[in-house]
């Protein structure tokens, strides 16, 4: 069974940090998080056909007043690589970045991609926690955000299946 | 048909709208006809028409228009199904079709193998979607999709390689377009988009 704590936690550190537009993409381990923003009436959510699009949707919404964020797992964090950089990491864009980390010490699948996640997001300077306790959520996502807006520079929030309640 | 004659001709009609150009000649060319700071110049093959739809769902009141590409809006396919869904009324999606990648060499894009822009966006779901057959056209098309408050995408097939060298230079930075652009947004709307530093900083 899914757990609700976790990504009911991380839903409300996202709108006490300020998010209110949100771009996502599925994995099976976002379902319950992704679900809780769909019916939030606070948030603005726009559904995605690939993550990049997801980065200039978001960069577009933070010109016009926003504070976005985008959820994806972290095979959509490297569909995202060139929209980051010339989008985002270029003209000085905040997006906090949750992303599922497939891969991830004690899973079975996605090693490669697990290995490279970390890696990649120190290549391009974009700085990275990774989220394994409830109790941390809420200071991790409002930090994240707080630093997002104040370097102006993507932010990215590695989520485990431990926070999203979905460690076997 | 010549995008730089397309653009003239709404020059007046897009007033004060913000303007997002796609990688390629059209922001140079965009520029020379309206310069200033409600331009901003994409600098990702194919994010435009994303951005354009990011803003546009920010700020509702505002009329936004996205000066695509052939070749972007192929790269960038997948942002068509997306604004069917969203379909903000106040956005203006045009697409100049050239056949080619102008910026990287006039290469061939598969447009001119076939691939139908306007069919793929219909295909998509968007339901206002047309070709433009002339210049007046483009403009009777572009003050419809105004008067209609429904995302509207409305493309061109123009001549490949319009020379825009002798134009002015776009004269911003990359990063202080954004900047200006911002500022300009936050002037317009009476809203703070970049925060400034406090006394303490």
């Amino acid at each position: 069974m899914a757990g609700e704590t976790g990504p009911s936690m991380i839903l409300e550190a996202m709108k006490e940090a300020g998010i209110n537009f949100v771009t996502s993409l599925p994995d099976h381990n976002l379902a319950k998080l992704l679900e809780f923003v769909d019916k939030d009436p606070d948030l603005k959510h726009v559904p995605l056909c690939r993550e990049e699009e997801g980065i200039g949707i978001c960069a577009g919404a933070y010109m016009g007043g926003k504070t976005t964020a985008i959820i994806m797992q972290n095979g959509g964090f490297l569909n995202s690589c060139n929209a980051l950089t010339t989008t985002a990491l270029n003209f000085n864009i905040p997006i906090v970045l949750l992303i599922y980390y497939a891969g991830d010490i004690g899973d079975e699948g996605f090693s490669t991609l697990g290995s490279v996640t970390e890696p990649v997001l120190q290549g391009l300077g974009i700085r990275c926690y990774v989220l394994r306790k409830l109790e941390e959520i809420r200071a991790t996502i409002k930090g994240a955000t707080t630093l997002a807006i104040d370097s102006r520079r993507p932010v990215a929030v590695l989520l485990t299946k431990d926070v999203l309640g979905m460690r076997r | 048909m010549r995008r730089y004659g397309c653009l003239q001709a709404i020059a007046e009609d897009v007033g004060d709208a913000l303007v997002i150009c796609t990688v390629g000649g059209a922001a140079a060319q965009w520029n020379a006809i309206r310069p200033g700071d409600g331009n901003l110049r994409c600098r990702t093959l194919g994010l435009v028409s994303s951005i354009a739809m990011g803003l546009a769902l920010a700020l509702q009141n505002r009329m936004v228009v996205a000066l695509d590409g052939d070749g972007a809006l192929l790269m960038n396919a997948c942002a068509l199904p997306t604004l069917a869904c969203q379909r903000p009324g106040n956005l203006i999606h045009l697409v100049f079709d050239n056949g080619v990648y102008e910026s990287s060499g006039l290469r061939p894009t598969a447009t001119l193998n076939g691939a139908d822009l306007v069919e793929m966006a219909r295909g998509a779901g968007i339901k206002h979607a047309c070709w433009a057959s002339s210049v007046e056209n483009f403009k009777q098309e572009f003050n419809k999709a105004k008067e209609r408050k429904a995302y509207s995408l409305i493309a061109a097939k123009v001549e490949a390689g319009e020379d825009y060298r002798e134009l002015p230079a776009f004269g911003v930075a990359e990063v202080e377009n954004a900047y200006r652009f911002m500022r300009h947004i936050e002037k317009l709307e009476g809203i703070r988009v970049v925060p400034l530093p406090g006394p303490r900083h």
